[in-house]
C-alpha cells in the first residue's frame, strides 16, 4: 500500500466512522501514546516529562477557550493557572488542607476571580481587553511577589510542605501512593486530562458553545439577534480561567510547589504562542502546538542527548548543540512563519489541509 | 398624513431624537406603523434613515423620545432583549458570522430565539438544536443549497437574503429591513422584494423598509415615510407621496439621483 493510500484510508477512518467519536478517541489516544512516542529514543528518549506535555495541553486548550472560541484574547490567561497552583500550594503548606479539597477550591477560586474580572472588562473592545487582562496579571504577580502575610513565598514561590502525602518521588519518577496502590503520576495525569478535555469540548460543542461562536465571528450580528454577548463572555472567561486552574493544580504537584513563573507575563505570552503556533481553529490545535512547544524546548535545549549517537558516524562532526540551545528563537521563527502563513490555522490547520489534499486525490483516483 | 398614536399600533415612535454631539442625525421622529403594514423608509443619503434603525432597535441610546412596541414602552430594553419581545433588523452591509455555514448562521439564530439572551445550555450538540426550523427557514428564503457552504462564499445576493433569513429566525412580529435590494440588479431586486412581500404575507409580520428604488417603493408599500436631514418629511400612501410639493423639491433639489 502506498503512502498516500495509507493517508487516505486514515483520513476516512477519521473522519467518516469515528464521526462524533473523533474527539474522545484522539483524546484518549494522546493520553495512551504521549508518554510511550516521547520515551522513544528517536524522540526524548525519557518519559519523566509526559506529564508536563498533557498538563501544558489542558492550559493552552483552556486559553483557546477564550481566543479560539470566543475571540477573547487575553494576555493573562497564566494568572488563573497560577491562582490554582498557589492555591493548592499555599493549602498545603500553611493550612494542611487535603489536596483533593484544595484543589476543587483553586479551581473556584481562580473562576470567581475570573467572572469578576470578567464582569468588570468583557464588554470592554478588543485592545482594552487585552490591556486589562495585562494589567491584572501584572497585579498577580506582584501580589504573590509581595508575600502577603508570608502566604505566597515571593520571589522563590512555595516549596516546603507543598506535595501532599500520597505522592511520592524517586529517580525522577513521581507516583500517586493510595492505599497501597501505587500508580505512575503520568496515569493519574492522564485521567484528569482526558475528562478535563472532554469537558471543555462538551462546553464548545454545546449550545453554549455554539453562541460563543457566534459571538466570535460577529458581535454586532449577534448582539441585533437576542444574543445577549457581555454575558457570553464573561462565562466563557470564567469557564477557561476553571479550566486553567485545574492545569495549574496539576502543575503545582508536577512542578512541587508554586513559582511566580506560574504568575509571570511571560508565561501567558507563551501560552498564546502554543495556542496561535497550533491552530487556534481546531480543538486539537492548542494541544499540538503545547506538544511542538514542549518537545522542541526538551529536544534542542537538550541536544547532545541526540548528538552522542550521531557522533558514531564519521562524517557528523558539526557541533550545532550550542546553536540549538536557543531554542525559542527557533519556536518564534516558526510561530512568525505560522502567524504569516494563516494566523489562525497553525500547525495542526497545516497538517489537515496536506492530509486533506492527499485524501481528496486519493479518492479521485479510486473513482 | 397618519396621525395614529403610536401606543396602540406594532411599531410607534414618539419624538425620537438622536444627535452626534451637534448633529442631529434623528430630529424629533414620529412613527406609527400598523400591524401587518409594509412601510417604507425613503430619503436622500444623510437622511438618517439607518440611524433611525439603529435607535429603534437601540443599537444606539436614543437622545430622547420614545419607541414602543405593541404599546408597551420598550424604549430603556436593551439591545439584546429587544429581538425577544419580537423586534427583528438585518443590516444594510452584510453582517453575518462569516466562518460559519450558511445553515449555522441561521440555527445559532433559533436557538438564540428559543432559549433568550443568554442560557446555560452545556449539554447535547449545539449543531442539532433548531437545526430543522433553520432549514425550513433557509428553504423559504431559496438558500437550501448553500446550507453547508461558508457566508462569506455566498454571492452578495445570497448574503442579502442570508440576512433576511436570520431575522426571520428571531421570529419577529416587527421586521426592519435596512435596503434588502441594495446591490442587486433589476431582476434580483424584484426577487428580494416579492421574498419579503411573502414572508410577510406567510409569518403576519410588520414591515418597515428602507429601499432606495422608487419603483420598487412605490408598488409595494402600504405607506411611505419620506425622511430628510432626521425629521419627517411626510408620510402617507404611495399616491399622496408622489403628489406632495414637499417631497418633490425636496428630491428635486439636487439630490435626485436618490429617487
Amino acid at each position: 500500500m502506498s503512502q498516500d493510500s495509507t493517508a487516505g484510508l486514515l483520513e476516512r477512518v477519521g473522519a467518516l466512522r469515528l464521526g462524533v467519536w473523533q474527539v474522545p478517541v484522539g483524546l484518549l489516544a494522546i493520553a495512551l501514546l504521549l508518554r510511550p512516542v516521547i520515551s522513544n529514543d528517536l524522540l526524548l528518549g525519557y518519559p519523566q516529562i509526559a506529564s508536563s506535555f498533557l498538563i501544558w495541553m489542558i492550559i493552552v486548550a483552556s486559553f483557546n477557550v477564550l481566543m479560539g472560541y470566543t475571540g477573547l484574547l487575553s494576555f493573562g490567561h497564566a494568572m488563573f493557572m497560577g491562582i490554582g497552583a498557589y492555591s493548592v500550594a499555599i493549602a498545603l503548606s500553611a493550612f494542611a488542607v487535603p489536596f483533593l479539597i484544595a484543589a476543587p477550591v483553586g479551581i473556584v477560586l481562580s473562576a470567581l476571580v475570573a467572572y469578576l474580572v470578567g464582569r468588570l472588562i468583557a464588554h470592554k473592545g478588543e485592545i482594552y481587553f487585552a490591556m486589562l487582562t495585562l494589567a491584572f496579571a501584572k497585579s498577580a504577580h506582584f501580589i504573590a511577589n509581595y508575600n502577603p502575610g508570608g502566604l505566597t513565598g515571593g520571589t522563590t514561590g512555595l516549596a516546603d510542605g507543598t506535595t501532599p502525602a500520597w505522592i511520592e518521588t524517586s529517580r525522577g519518577f513521581t507516583y500517586v501512593a493510595l492505599g497501597g496502590v501505587r500508580i505512575d503520576w503520568y496515569w493519574a495525569v492522564a485521567a484528569v486530562f482526558v475528562v478535563g478535555m472532554l469537558l471543555m469540548w462538551q462546553l464548545v460543542r454545546s449550545p453554549f458553545g455554539r453562541t460563543l461562536v457566534a459571538v466570535r465571528e460577529n458581535e454586532t450580528l449577534a448582539r441585533a439577534m437576542g444574543v445577549n454577548v457581555r454575558r457570553y463572555k464573561v462565562w466563557a472567561f470564567t469557564f477557561a480561567a476553571a479550566f486553567a486552574a485545574l492545569g495549574g493544580v496539576l502543575l503545582e504537584i508536577n512542578n512541587q510547589g508554586a513559582t511566580l513563573t506560574e504568575l509571570s507575563i511571560v508565561t501567558s505570552g507563551n501560552i498564546i504562542i502554543m495556542a496561535v503556533l497550533g491552530g487556534a481553529n481546531y480543538f486539537f490545535g492548542p494541544l499540538a502546538g503545547a506538544f511542538v512547544w514542549m518537545f522542541v524546548e526538551e529536544y534542542l535545549a537538550d541536544f547532545h542527548t541526540l548528538v552522542l549517537p550521531l557522533a558514531e558516524v564519521p562524517l557528523v562532526h558539526v557541533d550545532v548543540s550550542g546553536v540549538l540551545s536557543y531554542w525559542e528563537f527557533f519556536l518564534g521563527l516558526l510561530f512568525v512563519i505560522a502567524v504569516l502563513i494563516s494566523p489562525r490555522e497553525g500547525i495542526f490547520g497545516m497538517v489537515k489541509a496536506i492530509v486533506d489534499r492527499i485524501a481528496a486525490r486519493v479518492r479521485g483516483d479510486g473513482e | 398624513m397618519s396621525a395614529d398614536d403610536p401606543k396602540s399600533v406594532a411599531l410607534g415612535t414618539e419624538a425620537l431624537s438622536k444627535h452626534f454631539g451637534g448633529v442631529v442625525a434623528v430630529d424629533e421622529v414620529d412613527l406609527a406603523v400598523e400591524s401587518g403594514e409594509l412601510r417604507a423608509i425613503i430619503g436622500p443619503n444623510g437622511a438618517g434613515k439607518t440611524t433611525l434603525f439603529n435607535v429603534i432597535t437601540n443599537a444606539l441610546d436614543p437622545t430622547s423620545g420614545s419607541v414602543y412596541l405593541d404599546g408597551e414602552d420598550v424604549t430603556d430594553v436593551p439591545q439584546e432583549r429587544r429581538p425577544h419581545l419580537g423586534l427583528a433588523r438585518s443590516f444594510q452591509g452584510n453582517e453575518l458570522f462569516a466562518e460559519l455555514t450558511v445553515l449555522e448562521n441561521v440555527r445559532v439564530v433559533a436557538q438564540t430565539a428559543a432559549a433568550g439572551p443568554f442560557s446555560f445550555s452545556l449539554l447535547g450538540d449545539g449543531r442539532s438544536v433548531r437545526a430543522d426550523e433553520a432549514r425550513d427557514i433557509l428553504a423559504r428564503v431559496g438558500l437550501s443549497e448553500h446550507a453547508e457552504t461558508e457566508a462569506k462564499n455566498l454571492s452578495h445576493g445570497d448574503q442579502r437574503r442570508l440576512g433576511i433569513a436570520m431575522a426571520i429566525a428571531t421570529e419577529p412580529s416587527v421586521l426592519l429591513l435596512d435596503e434588502p435590494t441594495s446591490g442587486m440588479g433589476p431582476g434580483e431586486s424584484r426577487e428580494t422584494v416579492d421574498l419579503v412581500q411573502s414572508l410577510q404575507d406567510d409569518l403576519g409580520l410588520t414591515v418597515l423598509m428602507i429601499e432606495h428604488d422608487m419603483e420598487i417603493v412605490l408598488s409595494v408599500s402600504d405607506q411611505i415615510t419620506v425622511l430628510n436631514r432626521g425629521s419627517v418629511l411626510a408620510t402617507g400612501t404611495p399616491e399622496e407621496i408622489q403628489g406632495d410639493e414637499d417631497v418633490q423639491d425636496a428630491y428635486l433639489g439636487g439630490v435626485r439621483e436618490d429617487l
